[in-house]
């Protein structure tokens, strides 16, 4: 384990240097990307790496997230930071509304309540579409920051500050209690622990870093969209990037979103079919290779 | 007049919405499966019905026989590609099996989504009505199609009642939803009941897709909506029972025609999905569901 | 209430104190079945309880319901005065009691010492860091019993002994004033039970309440102070263990009364070919070996029984035979070798199992699960066959258009005997057919055992910890004990030499 975070901590020196160097804007945009979805994904694997609980709808908390400061700066005008941390809230409270009832039952209820809550809040959005742009979308005035560096450490910051606390998190006794409610439902119980409560906090916890990186994404790119935030095919996007990467690790989930985001990229000229190739790679990865790339990793150092 | 209107529009759409449910509910009842796909088999079909019937000259009736087909094909592929596989591995864990199925079904929804299109593009499409003209009912002129829907529907549901209680395969269909090791300790391989199923899902949803096609138009875009739609009425009804997926997919379709006529189309999704999650909190085994 | 103890036993057990566990009229249904009945008793601090009862008498139920894991429809469970019952699992954990589960549960992804350490933290959300002391707490509890030495090991790589002993420190680690155990004997060889036992004592010696249940009163008689006998969910005698097994209807019930044999002269079957061979057959599950190199064979027309108790490895056998579980050795059936053949095909073939679950198609009527053992017949002949069937169990015909999951216990099983037979089997498994039932159907069942036995070309196959059922109808008996065979013989030479055991 020491080893990996060692390992882990130079890749991130140096990719954190890349910005400083001759690379083009471009590259330093991609980065920047990159950054976000392993935000998103990293928050998706504390619950269903962890705590055993899909969600179907990440981009309902990064929508929620977004929109929220949106349109706290659009309409209201409030500084940056404020507009961040309302979006921040909001995904929060509306996270817990939904999941707090859910996070009782057992059964697919949870995954089904998220994939809802998408469907609502794109409809939503799109019948208010005066105050939130619809299809459109909705402008800020306000960004981040104009420099590409500058947005990229933004972004670089908040993974690598998601990253350590989700990995601290993950690793304490919270952590473990977590596991064992998410492996064994009965024993975690019998062992003493109202494993409702801990799942709500993991989700509240998801919901917090999923929120906070969807109102920093909204002053990144200048716009809040369905397209780039509410849409379920973001949501898969996060899912897919926590898969590939490989569940349960927190780290593996960032490879996964270099490995999205790169791939996408990459395999622009083919236009939209790179997202059907890069859903087949992650189905791939279910049927052969269910522990993702980090995961397989492992499990090859450890044999 | 309006309240005619509604409760015509109401019925054929709850009807289709019903059969669309059914396959839906069919799958997880024999299979256990929730297949997150369900929306892209639709859709398949529709775009296939179209393709050979609209596109390629071919007329309705055979464009409507090759998207049923199209139904069956892409079942039998999400069964054998992705669910059995799955389901069968030795590198998942078990407790996480379900998870894996699930998450599985989507990304092979989502790929059939984008695939959809690239080759069709996401410019809705209307399948060609087998039936044309207009019908007067009550004094509401209907489209002839509207009522062939309504009728085909329910011709389906009956037919699919009889199966279940009236044949041996039928039998061992309900049987397998009740008790798979039981069945196996008759004599009877498991394998070949799920194959059955999912043909008879794939037939279903093939017959629901081409329908709606030609009712409320298709596009690749609709697909996310159309499973969540089925999920949630599956849930609503309570998971596992027949008779609730039908009644449910009549409070969801008249809920959403209501709303389509009297508030705005827009708004037509969101009262039955902001009823479902009032299920989930206050009733979550759903309207005849067991618990 | 929290009772600060030195975690090593001492030397003098102190004399009972007053009742630390009181459970009064605690009663549980399961839609028509009743799987607790108005059962009451008090486990006192420094003693051990012992529960016991044969299979479906209602013993796990009961300890289910003193956990929260099920919820009681009626009845009070008073840890130190306080009602628990109805409460959720978590919070009856944290008032004082910790159950052993009859079968182990480990974290698999987590190791030895984070497994038992989990039973330690607090069911609080803002710890971030396992305190130094819960570590060493946990490691001295790995220590005493016996685990000291696999900390770092995941429950994958230890062997079944080892997974037991975790669940023994799971349940002691937050020093519960009642110890609920399940069964803790099953599958541990002699000198495991040894040391299991030892534990368990110890924890009667520290002051705590234990209660611990079982299926056979000798096994537990050495270390129980009291002994409370269950049958078909109700309490039928209760005392000291000595007393208790000299009651008689605890002996009517456990031995049913006297033993008969009607073997039939080995001569008959002396010439004929095995009908089924059974050769070097071993069974893993994960970790366990719940089968160690089986011999076994019948002849065609034989009724041969498999006496063991829980956990010998009766079901198992019975699965490996209907191509149920993988094995290891070789299964001939009528000649040809079983191995690689389905489940389905199997029965299809003439080896029909009748499991001790029953296995009813519950939201069915009697007439459509027997319709639906027939499936494979003519129609013609599934009718002649059917009629018989109801004339061999008239009360199924009685039945033919109720709900089966709404049967009693007794019909429940004629009428899985009943679809079993519908498949025309050539060899007829069944496992622990008098699970649960009251002694007046065990005159049905035994005299339709010996109308097939009699009166068809039928093998028999029957597996049964009831004595009594077991040997009237059986030409030849084999012995199962801890996954193995060791015994072989007459049913008449069972009873002068092994008999007096099956108490």
């Amino acid at each position: 384990m020491k080893k990996q975070l060692i390992i882990a901590a130079l890749v991130l020196v140096v990719v954190g240097l890349v910005p400083l160097t001759s690379v083009s804007d471009y590259i330093t945009g991609v980065l920047t990307m990159v950054c976000f979805y392993a935000v998103f994904a990293m928050s998706w694997d504390l619950l269903f790496g962890y705590a055993g609980e899909v969600n179907f709808g990440p981009s309902f908390l990064i929508g929620v997230g977004a929109y929220g400061a949106g349109l706290a700066d659009a309409d209201l005008g409030l500084p940056v930071a404020v507009c961040i941390a309302i979006g921040t809230l909001a995904a929060v409270l509306a996270g817990l509304l939904l999941a707090i009832p859910a996070l009782r039952l057992r059964g697919p209820y949870f995954g089904l309540i998220t994939l809802v809550a998408v469907l609502l809040l794109q409809d939503m959005i799109e019948i208010f579409a005066d105050t939130t742009g619809g299809e459109i979308g909705l402008s800020v005035p306000d960004v981040l920051a104009v420099s590409a560096a500058v947005n990229f450490y933004y972004a670089f910051g908040l993974m690598v500050i998601a990253g350590a606390i989700l990995l601290a998190v993950a690793n304490s006794p919270f952590g473990l209690i977590l596991q064992a409610a998410g492996q064994d439902p009965v024993e975690a119980q019998a062992l003493g622990f109202n494993i409702v409560k801990f799942k709500v906090v993991a989700f509240a916890i998801s919901a917090f870093f999923s929120g906070l990186a969807g109102a920093m994404l909204v002053f990144y790119l200048g716009t809040a969209s369905v397209s780039a935030m509410v849409d379920v095919a973001v949501g898969i996007q996060v899912i897919i990037a926590a898969v590939l990467g490989g569940r349960r690790t927190i780290i593996g989930p960032v490879l996964g979103a270099a490995f999205l985001v790169g791939a996408g990229e990459l395999l622009r000229p083919v236009g939209q079919m790179s997202g059907f190739i890069v859903a087949a790679l992650a189905l791939g990865v279910i049927l052969l290779v269910p522990d993702g790339l980090l995961g397989a990793l492992r499990g090859r150092l450890r044999a | 007049m309006l309240a005619v209107q509604i409760l015509i529009d109401g019925f054929a759409i709850s009807a289709l919405y019903a059969l669309g449910a059914l396959g839906f509910t069919l799958i997880f009842g024999v299979s256990g499966v929730l297949n997150l796909a369900h929306g892209a088999i639709l859709v398949t079909s529709a775009m296939v019905a179209w393709y050979v019937g609209t596109d390629s000259g071919g007329g309705a009736f055979t464009g409507a026989a090759a998207g049923v087909a199209a139904g069956v094909v892409t079942a039998f592929v999400t069964y054998g590609l992705v669910v059995r596989p799955i389901q069968r591995s030795k590198a998942i864990p078990g407790v996480e099996r379900e998870l894996f199925v699930l998450t599985g079904t989507l990304l092979w929804g989502v790929m059939i989504q984008i695939l959809l299109a690239d080759v069709f593009t996401t410019t809705p499409i209307t399948v060609e009505q087998l039936v044309s003209g207009t019908i007067d009912i009550f004094g509401v002129r209907t489209a002839a199609n509207e009522v062939f829907i309504a009728v085909v529907s329910w011709a389906v549901l009956g037919l699919l009642w009889l199966l279940v209680n009236r044949t041996p395969a039928g039998r061992r269909l309900l049987a397998a939803s009740i008790n798979p090791r039981a069945l196996t300790l008759v004599g009877v391989e498991l394998d070949h009941v799920h194959l059955l199923a999912w043909g008879i899902y794939g037939v279903i949803a093939g017959i629901a897709g081409v329908l709606l096609g030609s009712f409320l138009g298709t596009s690749s875009a609709y697909i996310p909506a159309l499973t969540g739609t089925a999920f949630a009425i599956v849930v609503l009804g309570g998971l596992g029972s027949v008779s609730g997926t039908v009644i449910a997919a009549y409070v969801v379709g008249y809920l959403e025609t209501l709303t389509a006529y009297l508030v705005s189309p827009s708004w037509r999704a969101v009262p039955a999905l902001i009823l479902l999650l009032a299920v989930l909190y206050f009733r979550p085994q759903g309207i005849l569901g067991r618990r | 209430m929290s009772v600060t103890l030195d975690l090593s036993p001492s030397s003098e057990a102190p004399a009972p104190m007053a009742a630390v566990l009181e459970v009064r009229g605690l009663t549980k249904r399961y839609g028509g079945l009743v799987a607790a009945k108005n059962v009451s008793f008090d486990v006192r601090a420094g003693e051990i309880l012992g529960l016991i009862g044969p299979n479906g008498s209602g013993k796990s139920t009961v300890m289910k319901l003193i956990m929260g894991i099920e919820k009681p429809n009626a009845g009070e469970v008073r840890l130190n005065g306080v009602n628990l019952a109805g409460k959720p699992a978590y919070k009856i954990a944290r008032a004082g009691i910790g159950i052993v589960f009859q079968h182990s549960r480990p974290l698999h992804r987590q190791t030895v010492l984070q497994n038992i350490l989990l039973g330690l933290l607090p069911d609080r959300l803002l710890a971030w860091r396992a305190g130094p002391e819960e570590i060493v707490r946990a490691k001295a509890i790995a220590e005493r019993v016996g685990l000291g030495a696999v900390l770092d090991r995941l429950p994958a790589t230890l062997p079944f002994a080892d997974l037991r002993r975790m669940e023994l420190a799971k349940a002691i680690a937050r020093n519960p004033q009642v110890v609920l155990v399940d069964e803790p004997f099953a599958g541990l060889t002699g000198g495991e039970v040894k040391d299991f036992s030892d534990l368990i004592v110890s924890f009667r010696d520290e002051g705590r309440a234990v209660l611990l249940v079982d299926h056979n009163v000798k096994s537990v008689a050495a270390m129980v102070d009291r002994v409370l006998a269950l049958y078909l969910g109700e309490t039928i005698a209760e005392g000291s263990a000595a007393e208790v097994m000299c009651n008689e209807t605890v002996r009517r019930v456990y031995l049913g009364g006297g033993i008969s044999t009607h073997e039939r002269p080995e001569a008959v079957f002396a010439h004929t070919e095995p009908v089924l061979q059974v050769e070097n057959l071993s069974v893993f599950y994960g970790k366990a070996q719940a089968l160690d190199s089986v011999n076994l064979f019948l002849h065609p027309g034989e009724f041969v029984s498999v006496v063991g108790l829980n956990g010998a490895g009766k079901t198992t056998l019975f699965n490996a035979i209907s191509g149920l579980v993988p094995f290891a050795g070789k299964i001939n059936w009528q000649g040809a070798p079983l191995a690689g053949k389905s489940a389905a095909r199997i029965a299809r073939d003439g080896l029909v199992q009748c499991p001790e679950t029953r296995e009813l198609f519950g939201e069915m009527t009697v007439a459509e699960n027997i319709a639906l053992g027939g499936q494979h017949l003519p129609k013609a002949e599934r009718t002649t066959r059917r009629d018989w069937l109801f004339s061999l169990f008239p009360i199924l015909e009685a039945r033919a258009g109720q709900i089966s999951r709404t049967l009693s216990g007794g019909e429940q099983q004629m009428l899985a005997i009943a679809r079993a037979l519908m498949m025309k089997p050539k060899l007829l498994i069944l496992d622990e057919p008098t699970l649960g039932l009251a002694p007046v159907i065990l005159g049905q069942l035994s005299d339709a055992m010996k109308l097939l036995r009699d009166q068809t070309d039928i093998t028999i196959l029957l597996g049964e910890q009831n004595v009594t059922f077991a040997l009237p109808n059986a030409d030849r008996v084999y012995v199962l004990e801890h996954a193995r065979i060791v015994w072989e013989g007459s049913p008449s030479r069972f009873a002068k030499e092994m008999a007096s055991g099956y108490l």
